[in-house]
């Protein structure tokens, strides 16, 4: 790491590790995402048997480490016969440790919409789908919008995981450097920085989204 | 059943250490963590404005940069400036960084949340600073923290697992290496997985335990 040239390939090789780094909790976050809508249905149904279920799942998937989920998967998918390769493998495991986050989190959200709304919507006669679409789920999604885009902070650094499992992504790509250039703190600082980059900027990005918000009706205030 | 004398005897040593190794990293780190999150808050309070902002930044750089990154730079990064600590020390350290960080939120939290009242109740007693210090704030902060501090262990327990990045011979790598003799495919990392389960529901229990036995004074 003495000449310009040497810094430069390093900068665009944790670029773009960075970039993978964004698109796999990108793609982790929306399919947690979906799952999580699946799981919380589950975890809020009226059959007692499966909202046991629902909670051993998330005590399991919450209880184990990701690094351990990651290598499970990683290992478990050729012996199946399935030849996925590791970002495959990646974004399933994220997005199942997304999945169970997320689903606490709307959970939490659906928990926090007062009797009062329920009542006025049943008074109403609304049909169930508009229920979910006007009702639940504009008043869950505020309320959960701040613990939402703290999962989505957790994505990014949990993704840094994968590179154990050899996804080529940010962290993987700063060993790789380190390596060969032996220049431990400036490119580790450099990864940092960009992870650093990525997360306040969903953080930043939830509260600007959050403020737009609630802007526009009571969202603000919680029962 | 005898299959299953022999599967101990042949495996179980390995998953012993492991255990042993995440445990006692969990455990100095969890310590280590909420001294360091104590000190923190320290600042933040007792520092003036700069030592606030400076706490401030601490945190918000250490919530959002992954641990494995923190491992890393020390552990390929303190032999270069003349440190070289133990991989486990390493890993350990990094995880007391990034804990404390969180952990000092918590406590700036259960901090806050005591009633200024009681700070005026005791100087108007004559309790000089260290007393209060010792006899009401220190009890109610810990008191208030106990719940967000289970959760707060549990994930440094789970995030010992990254040690395995370094090669500490904690439980994931154990199964890694357990992988790699006996050429079973996956088999090890759900015995872990169930071992840290264990883990889990044990500091889960002791967490809960000092919950209910701090309510009833």
């Amino acid at each position: 790491m003495t000449t310009w040239s040497a810094w430069q390939n390093a900068l665009a090789l944790l670029a773009q590790g960075a970039l993978v780094s964004l698109w796999l909790a990108a793609a982790s976050i929306a399919a947690g995402t979906v799952v999580a809508v699946v799981l919380v249905a589950v975890g809020l149904s009226r059959i007692g048997l499966l909202r046991q279920a629902y909670r051993v799942y998330i005590w399991v998937v919450r209880g184990t480490p990701v690094l351990v989920q990651a290598l499970l998967v990683f290992y478990a998918l050729p012996a199946l016969d399935l030849h996925a390769g590791p970002y495959i493998a990646g974004v399933i495991v994220l997005t199942m440790y997304l999945g169970v986050l997320f689903a606490e989190v709307f959970r939490g959200g659906v928990l926090a919409i007062p009797q009062t709304q329920w009542d006025s919507a049943k008074s109403l006669g609304l049909p169930p789908a508009a229920l979910l679409r006007r009702v639940v789920a504009p008043l869950v999604g505020r309320y959960s919008l701040p613990a939402y885009i703290n999962v989505c902070v957790m994505a990014v650094k949990a993704s840094s995981v994968l590179s154990i499992i050899s996804v080529w992504e940010l962290t993987f790509a700063a060993r790789q450097i380190i390596e060969r250039t032996l220049a431990v703190f400036s490119v580790l600082g450099l990864a940092a920085a960009f992870y650093f980059l990525m997360c306040f900027g969903i953080d930043r990005l939830g509260r600007w989204a959050e403020g737009r918000l609630a802007l526009r009706g009571f969202a603000g205030e919680r029962g | 059943m005898m299959k299953f004398w022999t599967w101990v005897r042949t495996y179980g040593p390995g998953y012993v250490e492991g255990l042993e190794w995440t445990a006692l990293v969990a455990l100095a780190a969890s310590a280590g963590a909420i001294v360091w999150g104590g000190a923190l808050l320290g600042v933040r309070l007792g520092a003036g404005r700069w030592g606030a902002r400076a706490v401030d930044a601490y945190v918000q750089l250490f919530r959002n940069t992954p641990v494995l990154v923190s491992i890393y730079l020390i552990y390929f990064g303190f032999p270069l400036v003349g440190l070289a600590w133990p991989a486990v020390v390493c890993g350990g350290f990094a995880l007391v960084l990034q804990n404390g960080a969180y952990i000092s939120e918590i406590l700036r939290g259960s901090y806050q949340a005591i009633d200024r009242v009681q700070f005026d109740a005791a100087k108007s007693i004559g309790l000089s600073a260290w007393h209060t210090f010792r006899k009401v704030t220190l009890p109610q902060v810990l008191v208030y923290s106990i719940p967000a501090l289970g959760n707060q262990v549990v994930l440094l327990l789970k995030d010992t697992s990254l040690l395995s990045a370094v090669a500490v011979t904690e439980l994931t790598m154990q199964a890694k290496l357990l992988t790699e003799q006996t050429g079973a495919a996956y088999e090890a990392f759900i015995v872990v997985a169930v071992l840290y389960l264990t883990l889990v529901a044990a500091s889960e229990i002791v967490f809960r335990v000092a919950e209910r036995a701090v309510r009833w004074r």
